[in-house]
């Protein structure tokens, strides 16, 4: 090893060692459901297909609620963690992200790549289609359990 | 010579590929794409990390990533180690901003887009530190934000918010009664 190589080799172990500077953002406009990405990226409940729309709606609540991160599940298949929405930063059991929990949305933001995830600040929620994918025809609820029996 | 380069060799060792694996006690979730991990991290607000967006730095509700000493990957910890829908966000608070060691399961599923350096937390302690602490404090967070929803049955059903989200449009978000709900999904 020449004394060229081996600096060179303990600079990128160094540059490795720091920690990363925020990254610059990338103007993005995303059209997507809003999802408990636990459920969605864990499968602990079932396929991708089963834990987004009404099915899981009332999981998407508790999720969010319970300071799950929520996502932004894109037409693509793509996922971005939500992190910010119109200014609230509360993206653990925040009001602004759980009253849009299951909501087709249009947003609006900043996008940023850090390790294989994508990390969203959403600058303006353009469109709130609601609750679009009525996928509880298909699969009942998910959990089962999610919407309690009648009582008598 | 010999020195140096056994010197650099040493400090480049974090780059090669690590079993996070091999000392972990995590408990298995039988998830499909589990790999238990134990490693050193920083604990971090994501938001000011990835963003820069630093005002509000590791102020509550916002979410926590562990920034792994080995590979400098940040990881994502989407859930603690309790079983009923609570996320990692109370229970890293504490140590924000500090050097932890945390010990869970972490997600890599390669047929999911953005399936990876997703992570359950199980327990977790400051860096070197004897006793570790289980992430498990949620729960007991939310019974003291929310006593009148003190009651029998999970907290996920007795939440004032959730409730009132349900009440209004229902378990569907398609404004069915909960009867209504419960016939057309079975």
């Amino acid at each position: 090893m020449s004394i060229r190589t081996a600096i060179a080799g303990a600079g990128v172990a160094l540059c490795a060692a720091l920690p990363a500077a925020a990254a610059e953002g990338e103007r993005v406009t995303v059209t997507g459901e809003i999802i408990d990405t636990w459920c969605y990226f864990s499968g602990v409940m079932g396929g991708p297909d089963a834990v987004t729309g009404s099915a899981h709606h009332t999981c998407a609540l508790w999720c969010s609620a319970g300071g799950i991160p929520v996502g932004l599940l894109a037409e693509d298949g793509t996922v971005y963690m939500v992190l910010k929405i119109e200014g609230d930063d509360q993206s653990a059991s925040g009001d602004t992200q759980l009253s849009l929990a299951s909501h087709e949305i249009v947003a609006d933001g900043m996008l940023y790549k850090r390790d294989g995830l994508n990390y969203l600040v959403v600058e303006k929620v353009v469109e709130d289609k609601g609750i679009t994918k009525l996928n509880h025809e298909d699969y009942g609820v998910v959990p089962g359990f999610a919407i309690p029996k009648p009582k008598g | 010579m010999k020195k140096l380069a056994f010197l650099f060799a040493l400090m480049a060792t974090p780059l090669a590929a690590e079993d996070f694996s091999a000392n972990s006690t995590a408990k298995s979730w039988n998830l499909y794409a589990e790999i238990p991990a134990t490693f050193e991290a920083k604990v971090v607000d994501i938001l000011c990390t990835v963003a820069g967006d630093c005002a509000n730095e590791c102020g509550v509700g916002r979410q926590l990533g562990l920034e792994r000493t080995a590979d400098n990957a940040l990881i994502f910890p989407n859930k603690n180690s309790q079983s009923g829908f609570q996320g990692a966000a109370v229970d890293l608070h504490p140590y924000c901003g500090k050097m932890v060691d945390v010990d869970g399961l972490i997600i890599e599923d390669e047929d999911i887009a953005g399936a990876t350096n997703i992570y359950l937390v199980q327990k977790i302690k400051e860096a070197g530190a004897d006793e570790w602490a289980k992430a498990n404090t949620w729960s007991k967070n939310w019974a003291k934000l929310h006593p009148e929803a003190k009651g029998k049955g999970p907290w996920f059903r007795r939440d004032p918010r959730v409730k009132a989200i349900i009440a209004e449009t229902g378990h569907l978000g398609q404004g069915l009664t909960p009867e209504e709900a419960y016939e057309i999904t079975r």
